[in-house]
């Protein structure tokens, strides 16, 4: 190869085209592919966000309604006003299977303040008369209107409704509560996204002794000891990648954060948390979500692959178009006008430069065969030429 | 008889010999060297410097030491 022609140049310059379309496609793409993991991630984050959102807006509502329908029956209400706690859990006993089958899983009734201790719990009756000193507890008895909120009790964290209770006369007699676990919330989130959660709360916020309880009543493993500073409340998957997490919880930002994507097996992953909030609206634990984005991942990584085939294709083509151009335009001719001028030197007066076109070229061509006929006419007044003639 | 002309009758043998194609060996020589080799006759007188190129040009392309 002779590296000082125009071909070689120019082949040089169109692969260097070619390397720098490749690479530019590839930094673009991964770019993009980046970006949109990234887009992905913060939809999946603030998407799981508002659906806990929903989520715990609908079923604070259903357990309003419970509670309205509750008070609207007399015979609970005298039972409680009565402090019957035998007969009021004989009634409430009744309904509390069909509530737990929508998802309530606490019922309880309080005595009012001061004393304000727990009359009955309807899904666990033989512990009463304890008190629990909660946020919404003392909100109730201020407002002795509705609270709601999540809030952690000894059967675990759950969202709350709580409200007074009126006996015939519109006296408050007491107060109702009840509460659906949040972790039940996770269960039909996955449902519906195919994500995984994980629901963790800090332990600043939650009495050792407190969760030891908890764990005894919902016949889990005392977990406590497993992280450092939270404590895994429940979560949809065996994995322990998705609870990985060095941060505060109670620093976790309001819009949630993304914590990072990775690889298992085949599958990709992104991984997000966002903040949990009690009723007196601290931030005491945080949820993670993991989300399966192996099929956009591969469909991206396909079209990666894709386009920098028919770039190298049309590069390739390019180049090969662009080389046969300068073979038939200029190369070959410039070898013709070079093979013509050597066999003139040679003596072949003959040999003529066809000008085969209008071109730059064309115009050498027609330049150099005026030449040759000057150089001719010259060397037939050369002497020793006509001698030899 | 000059040197010149000497040189110019040996390579035409060679090329005669070999069976190459006179007009475009020739023509390479005569660039090569910068004379023409139909203007180098038995009276043409020696060039020191033409001699040196046209025994260059003689044995890169024709590979004949002179």
């Amino acid at each position: 190869m002779k590296w000082h022609s125009i071909r070689t140049k120019v082949l040089a310059a169109l692969l260097a085209c070619l390397l720098l379309g490749v690479g530019g496609i590839l930094a673009l793409m991964h770019y993009s592919c980046e970006r949109n993991s990234r887009i992905m991630a913060n939809e999946s984050v603030s998407g799981a966000e508002k659906l806990f959102g929903i989520l715990e807006a609908r079923e604070i509502s259903k357990m309003k309604a419970v509670s309205e329908v509750l008070l609207a029956d007399p015979e609970v209400r005298d039972a409680f006003v009565a402090k019957d706690r035998t007969r009021l859990n004989g009634l409430a006993a009744a309904l509390y299977p069909e509530l737990k089958k929508e998802g309530i899983t606490n019922w309880m009734f309080h005595t009012p303040e001061p004393n304000m201790a727990v009359f009955l719990r309807v899904h666990n009756p033989g512990k009463f008369d304890d008190h629990l000193n909660r946020y919404i507890d003392a909100e109730v008895a201020r407002t002795h209107g509705i609270v709601t909120g999540n809030e952690l009790a000894k059967a675990g964290f759950a969202a709350r409704v709580i409200r007074p209770f009126h006996d015939s006369k519109g006296g408050v007699t007491g107060y109702v509560e009840f509460g659906e676990e949040l972790g039940q919330f996770m269960h039909a989130m996955k449902k519906r996204t195919g994500d995984d959660y994980a629901l963790l709360l800090s332990k600043q916020f939650v009495d050792r002794q407190f969760w030891a309880d908890s764990s005894a009543v919902w016949k889990r493993r005392d977990n406590w000891n497993d992280h450092a500073g939270f404590v895994v409340a429940d979560k949809t998957t065996d994995s322990e990648r998705i609870i990985q997490f060095d941060g505060e919880l109670t620093s976790v930002p309001e819009d949630g954060k993304v914590l990072e994507r990775y690889r298992s097996g085949n599958a990709v992953f992104v991984r997000g948390i966002f903040p949990i909030h009690d009723a007196a609206g601290k931030a005491v634990g945080a949820m993670f979500v993991v989300r399966d984005i192996s099929s956009f991942y591969l469909a991206m990584k396909r079209t990666e692959r894709t386009l920098i085939l028919v770039t190298v294709a049309a590069l390739a083509i390019g180049i090969a178009v662009v080389l046969t151009l300068l073979t038939s335009l200029i190369f070959r001719r410039l070898d013709h006008i070079i093979g013509v001028a050597t066999r003139v030197v040679g003596g072949d007066y003959e040999s003529e430069i066809q000008v085969s076109s209008d071109d730059e070229v064309g115009q050498f061509e027609r330049l150099f065969e005026q030449f040759r006929r000057v150089f001719l006419d010259v060397l037939t007044h050369v002497p020793e030429l006509q001698e030899r003639r | 008889m000059s040197q010149l002309y000497d040189l110019r009758v040996r390579i035409e043998e060679k090329i005669k010999a070999d069976n190459l194609n006179a007009m475009d060996v020739k023509g390479k020589l005569g660039l090569r060297s910068g004379k023409l080799l139909a203007l180098i006759m038995p009276s043409t007188a020696d060039d020191p410097e033409v001699i040196e190129k046209l025994k260059a040009a003689a044995k890169e392309i024709l590979n004949l030491s002179l």
